[in-house]
């Protein structure tokens, strides 16, 4: 299964036509698809096209459309970059989502916590803090995998489930939960914790916040490592050919427990992210799911940076705009389910994209037979 | 050029289409789900119903948004109120902080939270709170009378005040009925001094209805009633297969029998809180200017609380009995039954 | 008898032409050669023939009739039979099961007629001289034999036409004898035989007639009776093609490799290396001769660093190595040419560029503190591929999209072009063209004169022939036989086949 996913969903090479082009065309057709859905289920086709245009409206069409389009989509980017990281040294990581949780759990720790060190300080150590944990969360994995064989896929959803617990239990100790709250919810962090809203000046309800800038600079951070260091190079021939890493002298072992630390980090500064950007606080739950979303999300980007950058903020459209077609049309969030699916589908089935839409794809369908 | 004509007039077309519908702008009341959606047949779902009765009866305009999570709640309100909402309904305890927050950042919207009570007030929020400990009495005590085995059984959702005063309620309604009769069934699943009990952890699992309604039954209880939303509706499939002779379920927040129509048969009642009513209410304050921030508390005396029908399981409750429950219905009303 | 005929068949692939133009024909009782590299389009004309592709133009014909093919089994219908290189057989499944399947006969309520199919199997084979029990399975046959059943399968299908494609590359020297004999008693009963294969004494043993192939034409044909070796390789490769490799004789040194009582296990925790000691000297090629599979894929590993071995020593210039892994044997001057490129010669996905550096990608020029030099791996890797005529659009090509020679003639850039003391070199040209051969052959011989040691490892007899100085044989994980030099082939071929003798 493992060589199908590597097959279809890495790409080891920024190729315009692969990355953008069959993405976009997904997108599309899975809109169309879901238009169909949406005449079946009885929806006029005014109320379809309003449907659609505030889905555009909501992620795009305005400066707060935007921030709540980036706001969404960093949490998932920053995740996914940790799972095509893995993905791409063979590694399944289906764990971001716990690795997410307690990574966020470290930082509101972090963030309620310390109250004598500045904001310069305490953020950044609330955000490191959260990856470290992440990284060390996600390394006991890759210690299973390369010490005992465990295979990472069956430990990763262990370690989600136990992390969902943990998250459940720690939130009700003394030292985490709200002070009067007799619900599972912690303290919520010090301001001295909270990533700075970005366009407050503008107007104090965008909560477009700073970790989309320490997204962006990780995106190229992850490029570079990947395809500039040494480390990157391990990574991607264990994961192209671990035979061919094996014989160039590459241990699987370090490269596997490596990964999965980095990894691991990138989905932790997801819900560090999540906690000092957005929430504030943790609760049951805090972590959505966005660590399942993002192995889409990965997928969908290739594996690669910058289509991984390109994949999460079209999922975070997706949820923008998604909320707007809620209210404009009261059409049901679950379409945004649907759609986000069929574009997976699509994607994972590039020669259908090709075929619908033969004279872009003119030289490739050449070469595939 | 051309493509750049086509382009501005599809935009046109766009903004037009969408500036009709909130041109023609009648009065909206705008409703904000929490997690478990608005197909929970518990709260949620009530509450909608409320806004649907407002709309059937003066012709206003609502709107919806379901959230997939917590994170979903700022963004959720914060469209609304960008929407021009005349009135914004949020539901549910967990969405306290968020409407609170929302409610500060724009004063000159109105907000209604259900489940609710800020203290001290807002001035924009109308927080509705109920009485649910003095129906869920009501229902202990019938729970008591009816169990065979002497044991009953409750579970909660997660432990916070709104779904565990029920089961406050219900426990005391079942020791008022050992005081009273000299019986001493027995309530598994809470214990109130303690403040500690069964808890599934979620709003959603239909599994864990099922599993934690039969570690009860495995217990010897015989009645359970479930405070945790849809997860209710896996122990009503367990109900169904063993038998309403084996297992009856008490349902919360409104009458199960309608709302869960395929198991309907093994609700015994349903600890009833009549949220359309205080949301249809708040509706209506705002509709004509009355709309002042606070608190409503609905109450047995004022219908907002209240237990369902018996429906098909009435022979399972003798005639004294339910005339037991009047009684302790007026005593309630009048003060002179403490349900605490 | 019968008669089949390919008339100006074209087929082509977007722009690439694979076949043009071709005419062939074969008429029962003999047995025609179809010689050309790989890639020169022999595989396409056969799926042509064999109904999986349809030509864009010309025309089939059998007995004068004209055929079209929808799919493989209307090819079979009209009595077209291909043995294919790779088997197709189920291991679990007895002889007969094997040659029925997707042709069962059944009787009352659908069951198996197996016994009147085992008759069947019978009776064909004895009158092909095809001998294999029907009742055996299919795992427990030697490869020899697993063939024969292939042959079997499509003589039961009724074939009139039978073609073979690359029917020798798995067997032993023993086992070929044996197949053309089979192929020779086929073409007796009237048979039409179309045998496809790029090694030239095998179409001059046994052909009657010979068509060349060359990047997808038909570019002559050839009477064996008259035609020499060096005249067919010309042919196919379209200019002279050097095979005699010019070798001054060798001159022993110190000893680089020494291996004593080595013992390794196969994956499946078999003793694939059972004790064997042997040594290679500056300024020789020691040639591992063995039929695939009996123990030279430990062995290599187990010298490589790869695989750890059970008992016994390796020390390379005059001392063992501590935790030998494949790293530090590379850094003490060791080279290894794997035995299949695919799997682990190169990375596929990777550029050439990436590829080139597989080794010493961690030390400098090509990274320093971790961070990659792309500019220097670029400037270097450019050397090596003029150096070794690797031919690639580019460094930034990806490896995949390379013939198979010039992948070959990357990793052998690759192991050749840092300072070699030793080298390994496991079956170094499997499955590539002559040309690259023919190159990867000299390069050999240049190492070995500059003074270095070689170890070749090889299924290739010829191969092992062409270039030793020495040679042992390896059967069934130990050495069988050793010979000094320029032995009959003959003689190695019997030691292959388990003969101590």
């Amino acid at each position: 299964m493992m060589d199908y996913l590597k097959k279809k969903f890495v790409s080891e090479h920024l190729d315009v036509k692969e990355i953008l082009l069959v993405p976009i065309f997904a997108t599309f057709f899975a809109l169309t698809i879901g238009c169909l859905f949406l005449l079946a289920t009885g929806e006029g086709l005014k109320n379809i096209f309003i449907a659609y245009s505030s889905l555009f409206i909501g992620s795009l069409g305005s400066l707060n459309a935007l921030s709540e389009t980036f706001t969404a989509a960093t949490p998932l980017i920053f995740a996914a970059l940790g799972i095509a990281l893995a993905f791409r040294a063979g590694l399944f990581n289906i764990g971001a989502e716990g690795q997410m949780i307690i990574g966020g759990m470290a930082a509101v720790i972090v963030g309620f916590s310390i109250d004598f060190l500045p904001v310069w300080l305490h953020l950044p150590l609330a955000l490191s803090v959260g990856a470290l944990f992440g990284a060390m969360y996600a390394s006991i994995a890759g210690w299973l995998k390369a010490s005992t064989g465990a295979h990472e896929v069956i430990s990763t959803i262990m370690l989600n489930l136990i992390a969902i617990r943990l998250l459940d239990y720690m939130l009700r100790s003394p030292i985490i939960q709200k002070e009067g709250r007799n619900d599972p919810i912690s303290k919520s962090v010090l301001n001295t914790s909270e990533l700075p809203q970005l366009l407050s000046f503008i107007d104090p309800q965008l909560r477009l916040h700073a970790g989309f800038l320490v997204m962006l600079g990780t995106v190229l951070l992850i490029y570079w490592l990947l395809f500039h260091t040494t480390i990157g190079y391990e990574f991607r021939s264990t994961g192209a050919n671990p035979n061919a890493a094996k014989y160039a002298g590459i241990k699987a072992t370090f490269t596997i427990v490596l990964v999965m630390f980095i990894a691991g980090a990138l989905a932790g500064l997801a819900g560090a992210n999540q906690i000092t950007g957005v929430l504030g606080r943790a609760s049951p739950g805090f972590s959505a799911s966005i660590g399942f979303d993002a192995i889409a999300v990965a997928l969908l980007g290739r594996s690669h940076p910058i289509g991984v950058l390109f994949a999460g903020l079209l999922f975070g459209a997706l949820i923008a705009g998604g909320r707007l077609m809620q209210v404009k049309a009261g059409v049901s969030v679950d379409l945004i389910t649907i759609i986000q699916a069929l574009i997976i589908v699509f994607i994972a089935a590039p020669l259908l994209v090709r075929r619908a839409v033969p004279w872009i794809f003119k030289e490739d369908i050449k070469k595939d037979k | 050029m051309k493509t750049l004509t086509k382009k501005t007039i599809s935009a046109a077309v766009v903004a037009s289409l969408v500036g009709l519908s909130s041109a023609a702008h009648a009065f909206t009341a705008c409703q904000v789900t929490d997690i478990g959606g608005v197909d929970d047949k518990g709260f949620n779902a009530t509450a909608w119903k409320g806004v649907q009765d407002a709309v059937a009866k003066h012709g206003i305009d609502s709107k919806l948004l379901e959230s997939k999570s917590e994170t979903d709640y700022m963004p959720h309100l914060g469209s609304f109120v960008a929407e021009g909402c005349d009135v914004i309904v949020s539901v549910g305890f967990l969405m306290g902080e968020a409407t609170a927050t929302a409610a500060k950042e724009n004063s000159n919207s109105k907000f209604s939270i259900v489940d609710f009570a800020y203290n001290p007030t807002i001035p924009n929020v109308v927080g509705q709170v109920f009485a649910t400990d003095q129906a869920a009495f009501l229902a202990g005590y019938l729970a008591a009378g009816v169990s065979k085995t002497g044991i009953v059984g409750t579970f909660g959702g997660i432990n916070i005040p709104p779904v565990t005063v029920f089961m406050d309620g219900f426990a005391a309604g079942v020791s008022h009925h050992n005081e009273m009769k000299g019986t001493s069934v027995q309530v598994l699943g809470w214990d109130p001094s303690a403040k500690e009990g069964l808890f599934t952890g979620n709003f959603n699992s239909l599994e864990d209805g099922r599993a934690f309604a039969q570690n009860l039954y495995d217990e010897g209880a015989d009645i359970v009633m479930p405070v945790a939303g849809p997860v209710s509706q896996g122990s009503a499939a367990l109900a169904a297969e063993l038998g309403t002779d084996n297992l009856m379920i008490i349902g919360v927040d409104a009458d199960q029998y309608i709302k869960d129509a395929k198991n309907k048969s093994v609700y015994l009642t349903s600890v009833l809180k009549a949220m359309d009513a205080t949301v249809m209410g708040v509706i209506e304050s705002v509709m004509d200017g009355s709309f002042e921030g606070g608190l409503t508390v609905g109450t047995l005396a004022n219908n907002g609380v209240g237990i369902a029908p018996f429906h098909d399981l009435s022979s399972a409750v003798s005639s004294e009995l339910a005339a037991e429950i009047e009684s302790i219905r007026s005593g309630i009303i009048d003060g002179s039954i403490s349900v605490n | 008898m019968v008669s089949i005929e390919l008339k100006n068949i074209s087929k082509s692939f977007g722009p690439v032409t694979a076949n043009k133009d071709i005419n062939i024909f074969a008429k029962g009782g003999e047995i025609l050669g179809l010689l050309g590299e790989n890639g020169a389009g022999k595989t396409t004309l056969m799926n042509v023939l064999s109904g999986l592709y349809r030509p864009d133009s010309g025309t089939i014909s059998i007995n004068n009739e004209e055929k079209t093919f929808d799919s493989p089994r209307d090819a079979i219908s009209a009595g077209i039979g291909m043995v294919h290189q790779h088997f197709m057989l189920v291991p679990i499944f007895s002889v007969t099961e094997n040659v029925i399947l997707g042709n069962e006969e059944t009787g009352f309520a659908n069951f198996l007629k197996l016994s009147e199919s085992e008759r069947k199997v019978k009776e064909i084979s004895e009158k092909y001289s095809l001998f294999v029990d029907p009742k055996e399975k299919i795992e427990r046959l030697p490869v020899g034999s697993q063939q024969r059943v292939e042959i079997i399968k499509v003589l039961f299908r009724s074939a009139e036409v039978l073609i073979f494609d690359e029917p020798t590359a798995v067997l032993t020297p023993q086992e070929v004898a044996e197949l053309f004999n089979i192929m020779n008693s086929l073409k007796a009963t009237g048979k039409a035989i179309i045998f496809i294969t790029h090694k030239l004494h095998e179409v001059l043993e046994v052909c009657d007639r010979i068509s060349i192939l060359r990047a997808g034409e038909i570019v002559g044909e050839a009477d064996p009776k008259v035609a020499s070796n060096k005249e067919l390789a010309n042919m196919m490769v379209g200019r002279p093609v050097n095979l005699s490799l010019e070798r001054r004789s060798s001159k022993p040194g110190k000893i680089l490799l020494d291996v004593k009582n080595l013992s390794v296990l196969s994956e499946k925790l078999d003793l694939a290396v059972s004790d064997i000691s042997f040594d290679v000297k500056e300024g020789e090629i020691v040639g591992v001769a063995g039929v695939q599979g009996n123990g030279q894929t430990e062995l290599v590993e187990a010298l490589t660093g790869l695989r750890s071995s059970l008992s016994g020593k390796i020390s390379y210039f005059g001392q063992m190595v501590p935790n030998m892994n494949p790293r530090k044997i590379h850094q003490i001057g060791v080279r290894h040419i794997p035995e299949d490129r695919q799997k682990s010669g190169i990375i596929g996905n990777f550029s050439v560029g990436e590829n080139l550096i597989l080794n010493n990608y961690y030390a400098a020029p090509y990274s320093k503190h971790l961070k990659m030099d792309w500019d220097v791996v670029s400037i270097e890797s450019q050397k090596i591929i003029k150096n070794f005529d690797i031919r690639t659009p580019s460094n930034d090509t990806l490896a995949q999209n390379l013939s198979g020679g010039n992948q070959q003639k990357l990793v052998v850039g690759r192991e050749m072009s840092s300072h070699v003391d030793f080298l390994i070199a496991s079956q170094p040209t499997r499955g590539i063209d002559v040309g690259s051969i023919e190159y990867i052959h000299e390069q050999l011989i240049k190492s070995r004169n500059a003074g270095n040691g070689i170890l070749l490892v090889s299924t290739e007899l010829e191969e092992i022939l062409a270039l030793s100085d020495r040679i042992i044989v390896l059967f069934r994980g130990r050495i069988i036989k050793e010979f000094e030099s320029n032995p009959a082939p003959e003689q190695i071929g019997l030691a292959m086949a388990g003969h101590s003798i």
